[in-house]
């Protein structure tokens, strides 16, 4: 109704020029920040989406989003270590068991063409919470960096792109969003840098994450033998480990441990390798996961 | 003119915008500005407007604007226009640490203010900035000076030195003659100081200088160092003029070339 | 469970805030930063909803710079704490207010005169010579009811700042990692040593 009278009590004259906003929009030359996005036409839609995706309030809604996850991240003095499993899962299902959850920020370092195992320059997310959210979020905050890659001639840093992506998160903060997200990076004004980001908007800096619904099997074993002085081997070592001791506890968590480096010239991939032949080389050789009998 | 002066989104047959010329014109009748890039330094110097008697000098404000910490302002033009460009400029440096946590580069900022005045004339009701700018500072976690010129047109560029405002060519040229790389601080101020007194006729009183150093906010210059440096400035002349008249016109140039050579007597205070 | 803390005294303001930064049952971080100095003689710490904290924090801080550029003017803790409950109280009533807890301490640049102020997510604003947010209030209020007194020296406030954290540590049936401490002081604000390893016998 207000728009009706709105439409017949402008005056006259006000179609001969464009509006303020017009103009600018005609001169401005840069996209605002955040996107928009219809939401559905419901009062609270929050509740709504929990009404129909959250499996452990109610077994049979309708949207089952892909959850389930662990991934974690921690600096060393050789740089940082990124590692995370491979399964996903809506509700009981095990949607996938080869996911990438482990998504290169930035066009120019996305790396795909690459076929050596020369470091990569750029900056790593990770994947947790739904994994559509992630994708498409991580994406165009891969879109973001390469924008400020060309508009400043450097390199984002670390703290920049993170800080973007929590706006974003923050700006959409109740309206279902879900996600949790660690960057990490090395840029020569900050050092390897992480970051944890979550769709609460929350933005921490750190030195050890791990996010998703193994995450606290993954913390018992990397607080345990965490160092900041680590060898690079190591290091590797105990990212591998902790995932895997993820792996064995989390229904949600499994498949294929990725693993990832972060140095000063860029990141190098370790390898995306089946738990299962790791799970039982670690067990038979080192005599760990006594729980699980290996006899009939 | 036709007409084509009249609106600003207009071209005139053979391309010019004249708005936009005009705002130049109002440009070169500002005070003038200089700034020069030193080996870690980058120094403002800004002509005063001689104040009034009952003028409050105190208080009255300074054409050196801060924007941010580590970037400042000098501009030449119309000083009501500047006011609403630098609160742009200001409200874009804590937005953008806002957005992307890091302050703003120089030239990020540089290239928003050229922005804002290129909008301005593209757009139909308004009127252009009548005012260039000098921005200069330190980036972020950076040692490198930085000077950027803007223009009422929108165009920004990089220099090691340069003058805005009125007798800015008389100025230019002399900085061309007398800048060096690699000055330390003492040169840079020293040699900005000069250039302004080629066009200032009213000595220190009416200059104002500001210094911008690695990592650090912004610090004007005393008056009673200015004046020191004026008063050295202008022995230095006479003794040169001294030696040129005993020495009969010897072509051997020492160290500062002024205008027009020998008229180091030049009526100044 | 978080924890901020602010006592005044003679000529100084002390803001202590947990370290902890929690996220359903981990702590994410055990050297969490909730303060921010917002001009040269105020500090604010905050407490409350993931997100909305920092993002307020950053926004009063940015805003707070801005007029001070503008004016050429540093803003008294008075004029800070005003604008702060003016802007609190502009998001309550807006689609997606704050959920934020606050406490601004300051010294006055002029009078030299310390100030402490409490503020809450539903805009309420008082001047307080010591104030706590969250469970915290619960445990120190008393403490500090008894022992605080107007003209205490520095030494004397952090005294009294060991005394909350020490009963803090006896009640508190969760670990918040000890707190961060900060004085804002006629010369600006500084982080102060603090002892937060000493183990508390209980009663």
């Amino acid at each position: 109704m207000d728009k009706l009278v709105a439409q017949y009590s402008r005056p006259p004259h006000q179609n001969e020029f464009y509006s303020e906003q017009e103009q600018r929009d005609l001169t401005e030359s840069l996209p605002p920040i955040s996107l928009k996005f219809n939401l559905p036409p419901v009062d609270n839609s929050r509740a709504f989406l929990r009404a129909m995706t959250d499996d452990h309030s109610n077994p049979s809604c309708p949207i089952k989003l892909a959850h389930g996850t662990t991934t974690l991240a921690f600096r060393f003095q050789g740089g940082i270590i990124v590692a995370t499993d491979s399964r996903a899962t809506a509700g009981n299902w095990i949607a996938s068991q080869t996911v990438k959850k482990v998504i290169p920020v930035s066009r120019l370092s996305r790396g795909e063409d690459k076929k050596s195992n020369e470091p990569t320059p750029g900056l790593l997310g990770t994947m947790a919470g739904g994994a559509a959210d992630c994708q498409y979020w991580l994406r165009y905050l891969s879109q973001q960096c390469t924008l400020h890659e060309i508009r400043h001639k450097r390199r984002i840093t670390v703290a920049a792109a993170s800080k973007i992506l929590a706006n974003l998160t923050y700006a959409y903060k109740g309206m279902g969003l879900s996600m949790g997200t660690m960057l990490a990076g090395m840029t020569p004004q900050e050092g390897p840098a992480l970051y944890y980001i979550d769709s609460d908007g929350t933005r921490l800096p750190g030195n050890l994450f791990c996010v998703g619904s193994g995450q606290t099997f993954a913390y018992g074993v990397l607080d345990a033998n965490y160092r900041y002085d680590l060898t690079e081997e190591e290091a590797l070592e105990l990212g591998r480990r902790s995932i895997l001791a993820a792996m064995h506890r989390d229904a949600y968590s499994g498949g294929f441990i990725n693993l990832y480096h972060v140095k000063e010239e860029g990141w190098v991939h370790h390898g995306f390798d089946d738990m299962n032949p790791i799970f039982w080389k670690t067990k038979l050789e080192k005599g760990e996961f006594s729980n699980v009998t290996s006899e009939l | 003119m036709s007409g084509y002066d009249r609106a600003l989104s207009v071209f005139s047959p053979d391309g010019h915008v004249f708005q936009v010329e005009y705002a130049t014109e109002a440009v070169k009748r500002g005070t003038c500005a200089v700034g020069v890039k030193g080996k870690d330094v980058v120094v403002l110097g800004c002509e005063k407007r001689s104040a009034l008697k009952l003028q409050d000098t105190r208080i009255t404000p300074s054409k050196i604007a801060v924007m941010d910490n580590h970037a400042v302002l000098a501009f030449a033009g119309l000083n009501a226009d500047a006011r609403i460009l630098i609160d742009k400029a200001r409200l874009e440096a804590q937005s953008h640490r806002l957005t992307v946590e890091d302050p703003v580069t120089i030239e990020y900022i540089t290239k928003y203010i050229a922005g804002v005045q290129q909008r301005y004339t593209q757009s139909g009701g308004v009127r252009p900035f009548g005012i260039s700018t000098l921005v200069v500072g330190f980036d972020p976690n950076d040692k490198t000076p930085r000077l950027y010129q803007t223009e009422p047109s929108g165009i920004y560029s990089a220099w090691k030195a340069n003058a805005i405002g009125r007798s800015s060519k008389t100025v230019r040229e002399f900085l061309e003659r007398n800048h060096q790389d690699d000055m330390d601080r003492e040169q840079t101020i020293q040699l900005t100081i000069k250039s302004l007194l080629e066009v200032v006729q009213t000595g220190a009183k009416n200059i104002e200088v500001a210094i911008m150093s690695p990592g650090q906010a912004i610090e004007m210059l005393p008056d009673d160092q200015i004046e020191a440096y004026v008063k050295s400035i202008e022995t230095e002349k006479q003794e040169e003029a001294a030696k040129k008249k005993t020495g009969r016109g010897g072509t051997t140039t020492a160290a500062i070339l002024t205008r027009g050579g020998g008229e180091g007597s030049e009526s100044r205070e | 469970m978080e924890v901020l803390l602010g006592i005044t005294g003679k000529d100084f303001v002390i803001l202590a805030a947990s370290k902890a930064a929690m996220r359903g049952p981990t702590i994410l971080k055990a050297e969490d930063d909730k303060t921010k100095q917002l001009n040269k003689h105020s500090l604010m710490a905050f407490s409350g909803e993931a997100g909305d904290t920092v993002q307020f924090a950053e926004y009063i801080q940015a805003n707070i710079q801005l007029y001070t550029m503008r004016n050429d003017t540093e803003l008294g803790p008075n004029a800070v704490a005003s604008f702060v409950r003016g802007e609190m109280a502009r998001s309550l009533r807006s689609r997606n207010p704050y959920t934020v807890n606050l406490l601004l301490g300051g010294v006055d640049p002029i009078t030299q005169k310390p100030h402490l102020y409490w503020i809450d997510y539903l805009a309420s604003l008082a001047p307080v010579p010591y104030a706590a947010h969250g469970y915290a209030q619960y445990y120190c209020l008393s403490t500090l009811d008894k022992h605080h007194h107007p003209d205490i020296s520095l030494e004397e406030g952090m005294k009294l700042l060991e005394m909350c954290t020490d009963e803090l540590k006896r009640r508190l049936p969760i670990d918040y990692k000890g707190v961060l401490v900060k004085v804002v002081t006629k010369d600006g604000v500084k982080e102060v040593e603090f002892d937060n390893n000493r183990i508390v016998k209980s009663a």
